[in-house]
Protein backbone atom coordinates (compact mmCIF):
# COMPACT_ATOMS: atom_id res chain seq x y z
CA UNK A 1 0.00 0.00 0.00
CA UNK A 2 2.65 2.74 1.09
CA UNK A 3 4.72 1.71 -2.45
CA UNK A 4 1.74 2.61 -4.28
CA UNK A 5 1.32 6.21 -2.82
CA UNK A 6 4.90 7.49 -3.89
CA UNK A 7 4.50 6.62 -7.33
CA UNK A 8 1.44 8.53 -7.49
CA UNK A 9 3.06 11.32 -5.79
CA UNK A 10 6.11 11.71 -7.94
CA UNK A 11 3.57 11.05 -11.13
CA UNK A 12 1.72 13.98 -10.37
CA UNK A 13 4.98 15.82 -10.29
CA UNK A 14 6.56 14.88 -13.15
CA UNK A 15 3.06 16.05 -15.10
CA UNK A 16 4.20 18.61 -17.37
CA UNK A 17 3.35 22.32 -16.69
CA UNK A 18 0.80 24.05 -18.81
CA UNK A 19 -0.18 27.77 -18.99
CA UNK A 20 2.03 30.46 -17.55
CA UNK A 21 3.68 30.65 -14.50
CA UNK A 22 2.26 32.59 -11.51
CA UNK A 23 4.18 34.37 -8.49
CA UNK A 24 1.62 33.31 -6.06
CA UNK A 25 -2.05 32.34 -6.37
CA UNK A 26 -2.65 36.52 -5.16
CA UNK A 27 -2.41 37.63 -8.53
CA UNK A 28 -5.20 38.14 -9.86
CA UNK A 29 -4.01 38.26 -13.42
CA UNK A 30 -1.29 36.94 -15.33
CA UNK A 31 -0.63 40.12 -17.28
CA UNK A 32 0.49 41.20 -14.53
CA UNK A 33 3.43 38.77 -13.94
CA UNK A 34 6.00 41.15 -16.67
CA UNK A 35 6.02 44.23 -15.13
CA UNK A 36 6.74 43.55 -11.12
CA UNK A 37 9.46 41.43 -11.49
CA UNK A 38 13.15 42.66 -11.50
CA UNK A 39 13.90 42.37 -15.06
CA UNK A 40 16.81 43.39 -16.56
CA UNK A 41 16.02 44.32 -19.87
CA UNK A 42 16.42 46.50 -22.53
CA UNK A 43 14.62 50.28 -21.23
CA UNK A 44 16.68 50.27 -17.83
CA UNK A 45 20.39 49.84 -19.49
CA UNK A 46 19.26 53.26 -21.73
CA UNK A 47 18.54 54.79 -18.68
CA UNK A 48 21.76 54.57 -16.88
CA UNK A 49 23.59 55.24 -20.21
CA UNK A 50 21.48 58.30 -20.94
CA UNK A 51 21.87 59.58 -17.13
CA UNK A 52 25.77 58.79 -17.42
CA UNK A 53 26.08 60.95 -20.89
CA UNK A 54 24.00 63.98 -19.44
CA UNK A 55 26.10 63.68 -15.95
CA UNK A 56 29.62 63.95 -18.45
CA UNK A 57 28.17 66.56 -20.57
CA UNK A 58 27.32 69.11 -17.38
CA UNK A 59 30.35 68.12 -16.14
CA UNK A 60 32.25 69.18 -19.27
CA UNK A 61 29.30 72.58 -19.55
CA UNK A 62 30.87 73.56 -16.10
CA UNK A 63 34.70 72.66 -16.67
CA UNK A 64 34.49 75.16 -19.62
CA UNK A 65 32.52 77.88 -17.31
CA UNK A 66 35.22 78.28 -14.90
CA UNK A 67 38.12 78.22 -17.67
CA UNK A 68 36.04 81.48 -19.10
CA UNK A 69 35.31 82.70 -15.68
CA UNK A 70 39.36 82.21 -14.53
CA UNK A 71 40.23 84.56 -17.88
CA UNK A 72 41.08 87.99 -16.39
CA UNK A 73 38.57 90.57 -17.19
CA UNK A 74 38.90 92.88 -20.36
CA UNK A 75 39.94 96.45 -18.70
CA UNK A 76 37.56 99.45 -19.30
CA UNK A 77 39.41 101.35 -21.62
CA UNK A 78 39.94 105.13 -19.65
CA UNK A 79 38.30 107.71 -21.93
CA UNK A 80 40.32 110.69 -20.98
CA UNK A 81 43.92 108.52 -21.52
CA UNK A 82 43.30 107.90 -25.13
CA UNK A 83 43.55 110.59 -27.72
CA UNK A 84 41.35 110.79 -30.44
CA UNK A 85 43.75 110.15 -33.41
CA UNK A 86 42.27 113.87 -35.21
CA UNK A 87 43.99 116.06 -32.13
CA UNK A 88 47.33 114.43 -33.89
CA UNK A 89 47.27 116.46 -37.06
CA UNK A 90 49.65 118.05 -37.93
CA UNK A 91 47.58 121.07 -38.93
CA UNK A 92 46.78 121.58 -35.45
CA UNK A 93 50.07 122.31 -34.54
CA UNK A 94 49.88 126.54 -33.00
CA UNK A 95 51.78 128.57 -34.66
CA UNK A 96 53.06 131.18 -32.35
CA UNK A 97 56.07 133.79 -32.17
CA UNK A 98 58.54 132.23 -30.17
CA UNK A 99 59.69 133.69 -26.41
CA UNK A 100 61.98 136.52 -26.61
CA UNK A 101 64.84 136.49 -23.64
CA UNK A 102 62.93 139.42 -22.05
CA UNK A 103 59.53 137.21 -21.32
CA UNK A 104 61.68 134.27 -20.61
CA UNK A 105 63.27 136.22 -17.93
CA UNK A 106 60.09 138.02 -16.48
CA UNK A 107 58.43 134.59 -16.53
CA UNK A 108 61.40 133.10 -14.08
CA UNK A 109 61.02 136.68 -11.86
CA UNK A 110 57.50 135.87 -11.31
CA UNK A 111 57.75 132.69 -10.19
CA UNK A 112 59.95 132.90 -8.12
CA UNK A 113 57.53 135.88 -6.20
CA UNK A 114 54.75 133.43 -6.76
CA UNK A 115 57.02 131.10 -4.43
CA UNK A 116 57.48 133.83 -1.78
CA UNK A 117 53.56 134.45 -1.73
CA UNK A 118 52.64 131.33 -1.98
CA UNK A 119 55.14 130.81 1.55
CA UNK A 120 53.99 133.70 3.60
CA UNK A 121 49.99 132.70 3.00
CA UNK A 122 50.58 129.39 3.70
CA UNK A 123 52.59 130.74 7.14
CA UNK A 124 50.17 132.66 8.14
CA UNK A 125 47.25 130.14 7.65
CA UNK A 126 49.71 127.66 9.82
CA UNK A 127 49.95 130.56 12.59
CA UNK A 128 46.31 130.98 12.62
CA UNK A 129 45.39 127.56 13.35
CA UNK A 130 48.17 127.06 15.50
CA UNK A 131 46.76 129.73 17.81
CA UNK A 132 42.84 129.17 17.52
CA UNK A 133 44.32 125.29 18.68
CA UNK A 134 45.85 127.22 21.64
CA UNK A 135 43.02 129.39 22.37
CA UNK A 136 40.85 126.40 22.74
CA UNK A 137 43.37 124.70 24.65
CA UNK A 138 43.40 127.32 26.93
CA UNK A 139 39.55 127.39 27.01
CA UNK A 140 38.98 123.51 28.02
CA UNK A 141 42.23 123.94 30.88
CA UNK A 142 39.82 126.41 32.50
CA UNK A 143 36.71 124.73 32.21
CA UNK A 144 38.44 121.69 33.85
CA UNK A 145 39.36 123.92 36.99
CA UNK A 146 35.83 124.95 37.12
CA UNK A 147 33.97 122.02 36.35
CA UNK A 148 34.63 118.12 35.59
CA UNK A 149 31.45 117.93 34.46
CA UNK A 150 31.04 120.67 32.08
CA UNK A 151 34.43 119.52 30.94
CA UNK A 152 33.84 115.87 29.93
CA UNK A 153 30.34 117.19 28.28
CA UNK A 154 32.48 119.61 26.01
CA UNK A 155 35.13 117.06 25.12
CA UNK A 156 32.74 115.01 23.92
CA UNK A 157 32.25 114.21 20.55
CA UNK A 158 29.59 116.09 18.51
CA UNK A 159 27.78 113.38 15.94
CA UNK A 160 25.65 116.03 13.88
CA UNK A 161 28.86 117.90 12.70
CA UNK A 162 29.95 115.79 10.21
CA UNK A 163 29.42 114.78 7.35
CA UNK A 164 29.28 119.22 7.09
CA UNK A 165 27.79 120.33 3.74
CA UNK A 166 28.53 123.97 2.32
CA UNK A 167 28.06 125.93 -1.22
CA UNK A 168 31.20 127.98 -1.92
CA UNK A 169 31.54 131.59 -2.98
CA UNK A 170 30.74 132.54 -6.16
CA UNK A 171 32.35 135.00 -8.15
CA UNK A 172 29.05 137.51 -7.78
CA UNK A 173 26.10 136.97 -5.49
CA UNK A 174 22.92 135.68 -6.80
CA UNK A 175 20.82 137.86 -9.01
CA UNK A 176 17.57 137.99 -7.62
CA UNK A 177 14.76 137.00 -9.74
CA UNK A 178 16.57 135.67 -12.18
CA UNK A 179 15.01 132.85 -14.91
CA UNK A 180 17.65 130.30 -16.40
CA UNK A 181 17.24 129.73 -19.78
CA UNK A 182 15.64 126.23 -20.34
CA UNK A 183 17.64 123.63 -22.04
CA UNK A 184 17.95 119.70 -22.33
CA UNK A 185 20.74 117.53 -21.26
CA UNK A 186 21.34 114.48 -23.90
CA UNK A 187 24.39 112.28 -21.78
CA UNK A 188 26.34 110.72 -24.48
CA UNK A 189 28.86 108.93 -22.58
CA UNK A 190 29.84 105.29 -23.15
CA UNK A 191 28.97 102.82 -20.60
CA UNK A 192 31.28 99.66 -20.83
CA UNK A 193 30.51 96.31 -19.10
CA UNK A 194 33.34 94.12 -18.05
CA UNK B 1 34.74 117.70 52.76
CA UNK B 2 32.28 119.28 50.29
CA UNK B 3 34.03 120.57 46.96
CA UNK B 4 34.59 124.56 47.35
CA UNK B 5 32.55 126.02 45.24
CA UNK B 6 34.58 128.20 42.64
CA UNK B 7 33.84 131.81 42.51
CA UNK B 8 33.68 132.56 39.25
CA UNK B 9 30.66 133.16 37.59
CA UNK B 10 30.33 131.38 34.10
CA UNK B 11 28.51 132.82 30.68
CA UNK B 12 28.38 131.12 27.20
CA UNK B 13 28.87 133.65 24.54
CA UNK B 14 28.36 132.55 20.88
CA UNK B 15 30.42 134.17 18.20
CA UNK B 16 27.81 133.39 14.95
CA UNK B 17 29.78 133.73 11.29
CA UNK B 18 28.08 134.99 8.38
CA UNK B 19 30.21 133.19 5.87
CA UNK B 20 31.21 134.51 2.36
CA UNK B 21 29.05 134.68 -0.53
CA UNK B 22 31.89 136.13 -3.20
CA UNK B 23 35.17 135.39 -3.79
CA UNK B 24 37.69 137.54 -2.36
CA UNK B 25 39.45 139.94 -5.22
CA UNK B 26 42.62 138.57 -6.19
CA UNK B 27 45.84 140.16 -5.52
CA UNK B 28 48.67 141.80 -7.61
CA UNK B 29 50.80 138.69 -7.31
CA UNK B 30 47.74 136.38 -8.21
CA UNK B 31 46.65 138.36 -11.00
CA UNK B 32 49.89 137.89 -12.99
CA UNK B 33 50.38 134.46 -12.04
CA UNK B 34 46.83 133.50 -13.69
CA UNK B 35 47.90 135.47 -16.51
CA UNK B 36 50.95 133.69 -16.84
CA UNK B 37 49.58 130.37 -16.52
CA UNK B 38 46.67 131.32 -19.19
CA UNK B 39 49.22 132.14 -21.88
CA UNK B 40 51.33 129.19 -21.12
CA UNK B 41 48.48 126.99 -21.27
CA UNK B 42 47.61 129.03 -24.82
CA UNK B 43 51.54 128.30 -26.30
CA UNK B 44 51.44 124.36 -25.13
CA UNK B 45 47.61 123.72 -26.71
CA UNK B 46 46.58 122.72 -30.16
CA UNK B 47 43.95 124.22 -32.41
CA UNK B 48 40.42 123.36 -31.60
CA UNK B 49 37.96 122.61 -34.34
CA UNK B 50 36.55 126.29 -33.91
CA UNK B 51 39.71 128.08 -34.40
CA UNK B 52 40.24 125.87 -37.54
CA UNK B 53 36.68 126.69 -38.90
CA UNK B 54 37.92 130.21 -38.53
CA UNK B 55 40.99 129.80 -40.23
CA UNK B 56 39.81 127.95 -43.28
CA UNK B 57 36.91 130.62 -43.36
CA UNK B 58 39.66 132.91 -43.25
CA UNK B 59 41.52 131.34 -46.26
CA UNK B 60 38.40 131.06 -48.21
CA UNK B 61 37.65 135.09 -47.92
CA UNK B 62 41.28 135.50 -48.97
CA UNK B 63 40.93 133.62 -51.93
CA UNK B 64 37.95 134.94 -53.11
CA UNK B 65 38.65 138.13 -52.42
CA UNK B 66 42.15 137.83 -54.71
CA UNK B 67 40.89 135.79 -57.52
CA UNK B 68 37.60 137.34 -58.75
CA UNK B 69 36.39 134.56 -61.38
CA UNK B 70 36.26 132.05 -58.03
CA UNK B 71 32.84 133.10 -57.64
CA UNK B 72 31.34 131.41 -60.21
CA UNK B 73 32.51 127.78 -58.84
CA UNK B 74 31.12 128.65 -55.28
CA UNK B 75 27.81 127.34 -54.52
CA UNK B 76 25.75 131.02 -54.50
CA UNK B 77 22.51 131.11 -52.73
CA UNK B 78 23.79 129.09 -49.95
CA UNK B 79 24.27 131.38 -46.82
CA UNK B 80 27.05 130.02 -44.93
CA UNK B 81 27.31 130.82 -40.80
CA UNK B 82 30.65 132.09 -40.61
CA UNK B 83 32.41 131.14 -37.27
CA UNK B 84 33.36 134.72 -36.81
CA UNK B 85 29.33 135.58 -37.17
CA UNK B 86 28.94 133.43 -34.37
CA UNK B 87 31.63 134.69 -31.98
CA UNK B 88 30.32 138.01 -32.01
CA UNK B 89 26.62 136.57 -31.54
CA UNK B 90 28.17 135.32 -28.54
CA UNK B 91 29.53 138.27 -27.80
CA UNK B 92 26.43 140.17 -28.03
CA UNK B 93 24.26 137.48 -25.82
CA UNK B 94 27.18 138.00 -22.97
CA UNK B 95 26.99 142.04 -22.65
CA UNK B 96 23.34 141.96 -22.41
CA UNK B 97 23.33 139.70 -19.35
CA UNK B 98 24.13 142.08 -16.27
CA UNK B 99 24.94 140.23 -13.17
CA UNK B 100 24.61 141.31 -9.62
CA UNK B 101 27.07 143.82 -8.29
CA UNK B 102 29.81 142.51 -5.70
CA UNK B 103 29.38 145.67 -4.17
CA UNK B 104 26.43 146.22 -2.64
CA UNK B 105 23.96 149.10 -1.81
CA UNK B 106 24.58 148.43 1.93
CA UNK B 107 27.94 148.35 1.50
CA UNK B 108 28.13 151.76 0.06
CA UNK B 109 25.83 153.40 2.17
CA UNK B 110 28.01 151.43 5.22
CA UNK B 111 24.88 150.09 7.09
CA UNK B 112 26.70 148.10 9.44
CA UNK B 113 23.11 146.24 10.89
CA UNK B 114 22.63 144.47 7.03
CA UNK B 115 23.46 141.19 6.44
CA UNK B 116 24.12 142.29 3.02
CA UNK B 117 27.24 144.04 3.53
CA UNK B 118 31.25 142.67 2.77
CA UNK B 119 29.80 139.63 0.84
CA UNK B 120 33.38 138.53 0.37
CA UNK B 121 34.40 138.41 4.10
CA UNK B 122 32.93 136.57 7.57
CA UNK B 123 30.93 138.78 9.29
CA UNK B 124 30.25 138.44 12.83
CA UNK B 125 27.34 139.31 15.03
CA UNK B 126 27.39 141.99 18.23
CA UNK B 127 25.08 142.99 20.56
CA UNK B 128 25.05 145.96 23.03
CA UNK B 129 24.67 144.53 26.72
CA UNK B 130 24.36 145.92 29.82
CA UNK B 131 27.23 144.20 32.18
CA UNK B 132 27.03 145.94 35.77
CA UNK B 133 26.02 149.18 34.99
CA UNK B 134 27.62 149.77 32.03
CA UNK B 135 26.12 149.39 28.36
CA UNK B 136 28.72 147.28 26.26
CA UNK B 137 29.16 145.61 22.37
CA UNK B 138 29.58 142.19 22.95
CA UNK B 139 29.56 139.07 21.68
CA UNK B 140 25.72 137.58 22.92
CA UNK B 141 26.24 135.73 26.66
CA UNK B 142 23.98 134.39 28.44
CA UNK B 143 24.65 133.27 31.95
CA UNK B 144 25.32 129.95 32.76
CA UNK B 145 22.35 127.83 34.82
CA UNK B 146 23.27 124.91 36.26
CA UNK B 147 21.72 121.78 34.52
CA UNK B 148 22.79 122.58 30.66
CA UNK B 149 25.95 122.20 28.82
CA UNK B 150 27.72 125.57 28.18
CA UNK B 151 27.08 125.04 24.52
CA UNK B 152 23.55 124.54 25.16
CA UNK B 153 24.49 128.39 27.10
CA UNK B 154 25.20 129.88 23.56
CA UNK B 155 22.72 128.72 22.25
CA UNK B 156 19.99 130.42 24.36
CA UNK B 157 22.37 133.06 23.93
CA UNK B 158 21.86 133.20 20.05
CA UNK B 159 18.25 132.47 20.49
CA UNK B 160 17.54 135.22 23.17
CA UNK B 161 18.81 138.24 20.55
CA UNK B 162 17.92 136.60 17.53
CA UNK B 163 14.79 134.34 18.04
CA UNK B 164 14.16 130.78 18.10
CA UNK B 165 14.12 130.47 14.19
CA UNK B 166 17.59 131.05 13.82
CA UNK B 167 19.35 127.76 11.85
CA UNK B 168 22.61 127.16 12.87
CA UNK B 169 25.76 124.96 13.01
CA UNK B 170 27.74 125.04 15.80
CA UNK B 171 30.88 123.66 15.29
CA UNK B 172 31.47 121.08 18.07
CA UNK B 173 31.29 120.63 21.79
CA UNK B 174 34.24 122.54 23.11
CA UNK B 175 34.42 126.33 23.94
CA UNK B 176 36.64 127.80 21.33
CA UNK B 177 38.34 130.73 23.58
CA UNK B 178 37.59 132.21 27.51
CA UNK B 179 37.81 135.61 28.75
CA UNK B 180 38.34 135.89 31.79
CA UNK B 181 37.64 138.69 34.15
CA UNK B 182 37.29 140.10 37.74
CA UNK B 183 34.79 141.79 39.08
CA UNK B 184 35.30 145.92 40.08
CA UNK B 185 36.16 145.76 44.02
CA UNK B 186 33.00 147.05 44.79
CA UNK B 187 31.16 144.04 43.98
CA UNK B 188 33.35 141.69 44.76
CA UNK B 189 33.03 139.35 47.42
CA UNK B 190 34.57 135.84 48.61
CA UNK B 191 31.98 134.28 46.41
CA UNK B 192 31.68 136.21 43.64
CA UNK B 193 35.38 136.99 42.37
CA UNK B 194 34.67 137.30 38.57
CA UNK B 195 33.37 135.63 35.42
CA UNK B 196 34.38 133.50 32.96
CA UNK B 197 33.07 133.91 29.25
CA UNK B 198 33.77 130.83 27.04
CA UNK B 199 32.97 131.53 23.26
CA UNK B 200 31.43 129.45 20.88
CA UNK B 201 31.72 129.30 17.11
CA UNK B 202 28.81 129.15 14.89
CA UNK B 203 28.36 129.30 10.73
CA UNK B 204 25.05 131.24 10.27
CA UNK B 205 22.41 129.18 7.56
CA UNK B 206 19.89 131.07 7.50
CA UNK B 207 19.73 134.20 6.26
CA UNK B 208 15.52 135.22 6.61
CA UNK B 209 15.51 137.58 9.42
CA UNK B 210 12.19 139.05 8.26
CA UNK B 211 10.19 136.94 11.15
CA UNK B 212 12.06 137.96 14.16
CA UNK B 213 13.24 141.31 15.35
CA UNK B 214 16.55 141.06 17.31
CA UNK B 215 15.51 142.19 20.80
CA UNK B 216 18.93 144.80 21.77
CA UNK B 217 20.83 147.00 19.38
CA UNK B 218 22.90 144.53 17.00
CA UNK B 219 25.61 144.63 14.17
CA UNK B 220 27.42 142.14 11.65
CA UNK B 221 30.89 143.70 11.54
CA UNK B 222 34.40 141.99 9.95
CA UNK B 223 37.35 140.72 11.88
CA UNK B 224 38.70 144.15 11.18
CA UNK B 225 36.00 146.34 12.17
CA UNK B 226 35.78 144.52 15.71
CA UNK B 227 38.34 146.68 17.24
CA UNK B 228 35.79 149.51 16.44
CA UNK B 229 33.77 148.08 19.27
CA UNK B 230 35.46 145.75 21.82
CA UNK B 231 37.11 146.40 24.63
CA UNK B 232 41.23 145.78 23.85
CA UNK B 233 41.94 142.72 26.32
CA UNK B 234 38.26 141.04 25.27
CA UNK B 235 39.02 141.58 21.65
CA UNK B 236 42.70 140.36 21.93
CA UNK B 237 40.66 137.08 23.27
CA UNK B 238 38.45 136.92 20.78
CA UNK B 239 40.91 137.62 17.38
CA UNK B 240 42.86 134.48 18.60
CA UNK B 241 39.90 132.01 17.62
CA UNK B 242 39.21 134.16 14.56
CA UNK B 243 40.55 132.56 10.89
CA UNK B 244 39.77 135.54 8.54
Amino acid sequence: SSHAFCSFSCCSSLLPQRGPLRGSHWQSSVLTLRTSLPVRAQPKKKKKVDVRREQAQKDRMKKKLKKLEKAAPELIPIEDFITPLKYSDSNRVRSLPALSPEETERRVLLLKKWCLFKQKQDEAEKKAIQSLVESQQEALKELRLESEELYQAAIRRDEGLFPFQRDGPTYTPPLPGYDPPEGKCVDITKVYTQ
Amino acid sequence: AAAARRPWRLFGAMCLLRLPRITQPLEKEEEEMAALMGQIELEKSHYSDHEIRKLEEEERLKRRKESLYDDDDEATGKTVIMAQDLEEKWEQKFLRFKAAPRITDADKKNIRTSLNRKLDSNLMLLVKQKIGNQELWLLPQVEWQPGETLRSTAERAMATFLGDHIQAKILGNAPYGIYKYKFPRAIRTEDNVGAKVFFFKAFLQSSDFTQTEPKADYLWVTKNELGDYLKPEYLKKVNRFLLD
